[in-house]
């Protein structure tokens, strides 16, 4: 065979292996997907949904259900149907709720999925808006033994990335106090305790807005039409079922200036400022690191030199010289100083 | 960055007790005491048989902990690992007033809070190991932060010694710190130190013979409270605690891990593990009187201490880990700010400005590097030439010589002679010769610029590109590191103290074209690419030529680099952080004294254990005759045709194959075999026998004769660059990384990357020249 044939073969062999593995988009991936959905998967997020729908304090119906799943309204009534067949639910008029069992079951796998999704914001790379969709999958193949253990090398966390209550072994959970965002008064403060995760468009828009559970909340303007509020130096205009998704509980009234604040990427070499904190968005071994190296609240901190490509840039933290790229630096929340730091 | 080679001292060669004192202490006195943790320690692999006290030997990173365990150990001291951990461990030995001391030094952690394995490490010896005393190395030049490890150390152990390490740098930098104030605010015994110039270690051993018998008295800073909203809850559960056990020194502290979930403390809850370690203050003083302590009985509750203490974790909500940080960092800024004053004096910290102002200015930054480089390069080629000859010729020529004189009268028979002498020997002494000039100049000089302190601005320059290839910017010095040897460019990675960009600098190190193997790439640059132009430029063209294979090499690293942090790498940990310590004026004799050692040493372990068994299996494979042909012909033979597919051929695929130890055996082997096979007589010195010819030329005929074309030359010259490590290499991947799966990745991805490369080459040459 002449080289040219196998050059073109070589070629012909190296575009398949692409269109096939490419990375989530490849074939071999998206069949794996399909595949994946079986019927104890679909009968875990109808628990899952009944068991969120009474703590958060919402009606859980068919039509409820299947909004939440993304499936028909038959599917939905057929996945009911199998549940309260097994003992897992009962009826009351429109409405489903859970029993024993069915809540047992249902916690196990809210635990499993919290504690990936722990594991995922703090233990690996994986970024935030993917955590959702690894611990959908996940969640199912989990058992409580895994999770257990899971739990343990972690020191038993409580919260998951999202602010939510990760349940005990034993099944607790701590009862629910926040509200929906968009009933905080005007002129109020508040701090953001949930982030709905579902749907998953809405969520992926407060993920690009980037609030998380942590902020601290200055309502502006809550209207029928729109809902507008300060979080952390940035001004967020939301429709409201979108922050309806975001809940909230009441601060004491103090304008502290701590809506609005610059990032240490701001400061430019020769400018100093003061930590105020580290934004809850930065996690696991990255949040760690820059504690550990001083950048807490009450910090003075210091820009010295940029590198002769733009990034990083060397600061002078608490007498030492470090170097932070920007992303990091982004994180970190500044009040700037007048006078002359250490 | 240097290997840390120890010298295998004697671990049990304590002092003997000086004269007009008893005997020292039974060890069954000792035993008998409830204070003595044998038992713990014994756990966590110390082994106290001819020891006294146990010091643990703690610090951040950088504050002059390695200097400080030297002064006090000399030679008494070995390396081995942390039970069930990768992490290595050193412990040493010294004695003083009459006592015999072990020292363990901890790794060097910023905090015990976290959940690295080092922290865990560190941690849990001074927990439940229970050393007699902790001392703490502390940065003099930056207190503050170092403050923050010693203030947690404070909160487990009373019997700490503060060691005020590199006070020489703190007076250059214009900082006066007090140990006395220090002292008194900490409630221990602060001693300065200058480690470097060996001051303050005699203050420093007596200081800790005094704590380690109980004469000095100490009354340690504890944290204050936290956030009101806290406090509630970690008051609760400290009461609990005490209920539970009586006799636990700081209940507050046990509370407050209990509180973040600490899986080590509430194991030791349940099992009453925490019952049994007493304060070193409560020791038995009436040694033999079994009974002094009502041992606390394992429970009294533990579980309903544990299910409050899990009630509560609700209660104080996420942000507690936060608090306890930024109580802990503000009781260090109060500390330091009452112990360090500056003086008018900031000339030195000035100066270090200056540096860096130039080091990292656009116009002077990169041209600077790369001149650095360009003269380590270029000090080490030229360095290096005469020595690698005159090596060559004691070890090669006489020696070999020499070796078969004795061989042959000592009777010895032909294939004995061979397989040692032919085989063995020569593997030694080529990779001794080629290897150990070069390295003996490449790493010191390194060594230099890196005590410097000048390494750590050049990651600074050039960490934006390798962020784009989603790396880390002190891959540059990795990689630099792996010019001179890729194993230890792996080492160097420890450096990168995030897990993700650490393994994309092992996995592409291999891309840094190695000391051994830049002889093969100039003999064949010369001879093949060299050959194609005229005589007065073909010195320039085949130094640009090598230049190239190692601009493709460093372009490669990037490619891979950006491909592994997509695709199989993209979900790993990752956090990164360059710290860019003040520049200090290299101790440049000490230095090149010690890094030649090292270096030597090193070079001479891996000849023996790599290179000479190569050179066994290749007089072996080229003598060993199966039906009238060696075994090294019948290879050859069948692996000519896939050779040939690839635009090699069989002899440099087992070259390849044999020679894996070392590539510096790469030339000889191709030559030896090349002879064998094609039946050239004259030359060599016989079938086993790896040579080199001192004549370009003379090389060129033989390698022609074997049927090597231009195509043959110009994929040698990309398969050098990408095949798999050197076995050196692979183990060092290993021990690294200690993950099997990421070995083979590391050792297979540049051998595959490379046959698809010679492959695609040959079959675009043969289309082109039809």
């Amino acid at each position: 065979m002449g080289p040219l044939a196998n050059l073109l073969i070589t070629l012909g062999v190296l575009a398949a292996a692409a269109v096939l593995f490419w990375p989530e988009r490849g074939l071999f991936h998206r069949w794996r997907e399909v595949s994946r959905v079986g019927e104890r998967v679909r009968i875990e997020d109808a628990l899952k949904h009944l068991h969120e729908a009474d703590y958060h304090g919402y009606p859980a119906t068919v039509d409820s259900a299947a909004g939440t799943l993304g499936i028909g309204r038959n599917e939905a009534a057929a996945v009911i149907a199998d549940i309260e067949a097994r003992g897992l639910a009962t009826r009351d008029g429109v409405q489903l709720r859970l029993t024993a069992e069915g809540r047992t079951w249902a916690l196990h796998v809210i635990r499993a999925h919290r504690l990936w999704e722990r594991h995922l914001a703090e233990e690996t790379g994986v970024r935030q808006e993917d955590w959702h969709a690894h611990a959908e999958r996940r969640e199912h193949q989990m058992t409580p033994e895994e999770a257990d253990a899971l739990a343990a090398r972690m020191g038993h966390p409580r919260y998951d990335p999202h602010g939510d209550p990760i349940p005990t072994a034993e099944g607790e959970l701590p009862p629910f106090h926040g509200r929906p965002l968009p009933e905080l008064a005007p002129g109020k403060f508040g701090t953001i305790v949930h982030v709905e995760d579902e749907p998953r468009e809405i969520y992926a828009q407060l993920v690009a807005e980037e609030l998380h559970p942590g902020m601290r909340v200055e309502m502006v303007d809550s209207s029928p039409e729109r809902v507008r509020f300060w979080a952390e130096g940035d001004e967020h205009i939301l429709a409201p079922v979108v922050a309806a998704n975001l809940s909230f509980v009441p601060l004491p009234d103090e304008d502290d200036g701590q809506g609005r604040f610059e990032s240490l990427a701001s400061l430019e070499p020769g400018e100093a400022g003061r930590v105020m904190r580290i934004s809850g968005s930065c996690r696991g071994l990255q949040r760690r690191r820059l504690m550990d190296l001083g950048l807490v609240p009450g910090t003075d901190v210091r820009a010295e030199m940029k590198s002769n490509g733009g990034d990083p840039t060397a600061y002078r933290i608490r007498g030492t010289l470090v170097a932070l790229r920007q992303d990091q630096a982004k994180q970190v929340h500044i009040s700037r100083v007048l006078e002359e730091a250490r | 960055m240097s290997e840390k080679t120890v010298t295998p001292g004697t671990t049990s060669g304590a002092a003997a007790p000086s004269p007009g004192t008893v005997a020292p202490r039974a060890p069954d006195g000792c035993a008998a005491c409830p204070a003595y943790n044998a038992e713990g320690l014994v756990r966590l692999g110390v082994n106290m048989a001819n020891w006294d006290h146990v010091i643990a030997l703690a610090g951040n990173p950088n504050t002059g902990k390695s200097t400080v365990f030297n002064n006090l150990t000399g030679l008494r001291q070995r390396t081995g690992n942390w039970p069930g951990k990768t992490v290595s461990r050193a412990e040493g030995g010294f004695s003083f007033g009459g006592r015999r001391y072990k020292l363990v030094d901890l790794p060097g952690t910023y905090s015990l809070l976290s959940a690295s394995t080092d922290e865990e490490i560190a941690r849990d010896f001074l927990l439940f190991g229970r050393p007699d005393v902790t001392v703490i190395v502390v940065d003099a030049t930056s207190l503050e932060r170092n403050l923050n490890l010693v203030l947690q150390v404070l909160e487990i152990t009373d019997r700490v010694v503060v060691c005020l390490n590199l006070m020489d740098e703190a007076e250059r930098h214009g900082l006066k710190v007090d140990p006395r104030r220090l002292a008194r605010d900490l409630g221990v015994p602060v001693v300065a130190t200058a480690a470097r110039q060996n001051e303050g270690m005699k203050e420093l051993l007596a200081t800790i013979d005094e704590v380690a018998t109980g004469r000095a008295s100490v009354k340690p800073h504890r944290l204050e409270s936290l956030a009101p909203a806290h406090d509630g809850a970690v008051k609760r559960i400290e009461a609990r605690v005490s209920e539970s056990f009586p006799s636990l020194p700081n209940a507050r502290w046990v509370a407050m891990r209990l509180l973040e979930g600490d899986e080590r403390i509430v194991d030791a809850v349940r099992t009453g593990e925490l019952g049994q370690l007493l304060s070193p203050g409560e020791d038995g003083a009436s040694a033999g009187d079994g009974d002094a302590h009502p041992a606390s009985s394992p429970g009294g509750d533990a579980e309903g201490l544990l299910r409050n203490a899990n009630s509560a974790r609700w209660e104080i909500g996420a942000q507690f880990h936060d608090r306890l940080m930024e109580t802990l960092y503000a009781d260090a800024a109060r500390i330091a700010d009452r112990t360090v004053t500056r003086s008018g004096e900031k000339r030195r910290f000035d100066m270090d400005r200056t540096i860096d102002r130039v080091v990292t200015s656009r116009v002077f930054g990169l041209p600077l590097m790369l001149a650095m480089f360009g003269l380590v390069i270029w000090l080490t080629v030229i360095g290096a030439n005469y020595p690698s000859g005159l090596l060559a010729e004691l070890l090669v020529d006489k020696g070999h010589a020499f070796l078969k004189g004795l061989s042959a009268a000592a009777g010895l028979p032909w294939w004995l002679d061979g397989v040692l002498i032919d085989g063995t020997y020569l593997g030694l002494a080529w990779v001794v010769s080629v290897m150990l000039p070069p390295m003996a100049i490449f790493f010191p000089m390194f060594t230099l610029l890196e005590d410097f302190g000048y390494l750590p601005r050049v990651a600074f320059n050039l960490d934006h590109f390798f962020r784009k290839a989603g790396a880390h910017g002190k891959q540059a010095l990795t990689m630099t590191m792996g010019y001179g040897c890729n194993a230890a460019g792996i080492i160097a990675t420890r450096v990168i103290d995030s897990p993700r960009e650490r393994l994309i600098a092992i996995i592409t190190n291999n891309f840094s074209l190695c000391n051994g193997r830049w002889p093969t790439q100039v003999l064949i640059a010369s001879i093949f690419v060299g050959g194609l132009v005229p005589v007065h430029l073909a010195g320039l063209v085949s130094a640009g030529t090598v230049v190239g294979v190692a601009l493709l090499g460093i372009f490669l690293m990037f490619a891979v680099s950006w491909t592994l942090s997509h695709t199989v790498l993209k979900g790993e940990a990752s956090a990164f952080s360059l710290e860019l310590p003040p520049y200090r004026p290299p101790r440049v004799l000490q230095t090149l004294y010690t890094s030649l050692i090292d270096r030597t040493i090193f070079v001479l372990w891996r000849a023996m254990v790599f290179a000479a068994p190569a050179g066994a299996v290749t007089w072996l494979l080229a003598n060993i005759t199966v039906g009238g042909d060696s075994l090294a012909a019948h290879l050859i033979g069948s692996m000519d045709g896939f050779g040939w597919l690839i635009g090699l051929n069989g002899v440099i695929l087992l070259a390849y194959i044999v020679a894996i130890p070392a590539n510096e055996i790469i030339i000889p082997t191709i030559l030896m075999l090349t002879v064998m096979t094609a039946g050239i007589s004259g030359q060599g010195a016989g079938a086993g026998v790896m040579f080199e010819l001192d004549s370009t030329t003379a090389t060129e005929q033989i390698l022609r004769a074997g049927g090597w074309t231009a195509l043959t030359g110009i994929n040698l010259l990309l398969f050098s660059l990408l095949h798999n490590p050197c076995s050196t290499t692979i183990y060092t991947i290993w021990k690294e990384t200690k993950s099997l799966k990421w070995t083979t990745v590391a050792s297979l991805l540049p051998v595959a990357m490379g046959l698809l490369v010679c492959f695609v080459v040959a079959q675009a040459w043969r289309v082109l020249t039809g």
